[in-house]
């Protein structure tokens, strides 16, 4: 059983509504982390190893993020104190949704699987993280990631 | 040159998405009238041209003019219709209609998962898309000629 969770920001009517939509919700993010392990081994696979984890993060936002989305992430800010936070402003899964509030309740659906993706390519770059998402104003999101001290 | 209004309908006569521009009269009747009889009108008459075609049918249907406006018409394969109305400076607009449905209809309706099909559209995104391209057609401009 996988420790990461993925925290939702969701409102939903009817109790048996909200459970099958976190289960989903959970299982997609289970199916992400599996996908990122097997991606990071492969992109990883000619380059040396990397300084801290600082330049771990920079992988992700920079080639992890341009192989998977085709772009960069577009800011990366952290606190030093093993909290970072990715912004996308022009996410490719939420481009074609809408341009601002509209199906906003629904766009954590589409941030799960990524969360999972950010989480497992870490775990296998030996950083072991809980990943979040949250968005406000699409198609900019932002992805927090928390690293668990071993 | 101007575009008056554009309908879209799918292949079972609901009407998914209507917007106007530079409409001066109304038909006088509700908008769910007005849109069976504009379907009723398009299945009519592209029934009777294919039957009193006197020559093998290349494109069928694809506009009507009056002395105040034409009505452009364009048919997907999938049974998805455009209608233009523009007034009469217009050439064909085959191409624009075609371009509406590959480049606004299919990325903004079709690859959005919360969007059903064969709902009217409630797109935010694709209604102000195919407002900013209609405005910027060459044969746009917001008096009529």
């Amino acid at each position: 059983m996988e420790d990461g969770r993925m925290r939702v920001k969701c409102n939903f009517s009817g109790d048996q509504k909200f459970l099958e939509n976190g289960r989903c919700v959970s299982k997609l993010e289970s199916m992400g982390f599996r996908v990122g392990q097997g991606l990071i081994e492969r992109f990883t696979k000619d380059t040396p190893r990397f300084k801290d984890e600082l330049d771990v993060m920079k992988f992700i936002c920079k080639d992890f993020w341009t192989s998977v989305f085709k772009k960069q992430i577009d800011n990366l800010r952290t606190n030093h104190q093993g909290i970072y936070v990715l912004q996308d402003n022009k996410f490719r899964l939420l481009t074609h949704l809408s341009a601002g509030k509209q199906y906003l309740e629904h766009a954590p659906k589409f941030l799960a699987f990524t969360c999972g993706l950010v989480r497992g390519a870490l775990s296998n770059l030996g950083v072991k993280s809980i990943v979040t998402a949250e968005v406000s104003v699409m198609p900019a999101c932002k992805f927090q990631v928390m690293i668990q001290k071993m | 040159m101007t575009v008056h209004n554009l309908y879209i309908f799918d292949r079972n006569g609901s009407c998914l998405h209507y917007s106007e521009w530079n409409r001066k009269k109304q038909a006088g009747i509700s908008k769910e009238e007005e849109f069976k009889l504009m379907y009723g009108m398009l299945f009519s008459i592209r029934s009777f041209i294919s039957k009193m075609s006197p020559l093998d049918m290349k494109d069928g249907f694809l506009a009507f003019q009056t002395s105040r406006y034409k009505l452009h018409y364009y048919e997907t394969p999938t049974g998805i219709k455009l209608v233009l109305n523009t007034d009469l400076g217009v050439p064909n607009c085959r191409d624009t209609l075609q371009q509406i449905y590959s480049t606004l209809y299919v990325e903004y309706i079709v690859k959005n998962p919360l969007c059903v099909l064969g709902e009217s559209l409630q797109s935010d995104l694709f209604s102000s898309k195919l407002d900013s391209f209609i405005r910027a057609l060459p044969f746009f401009s917001v008096r009529a000629a």
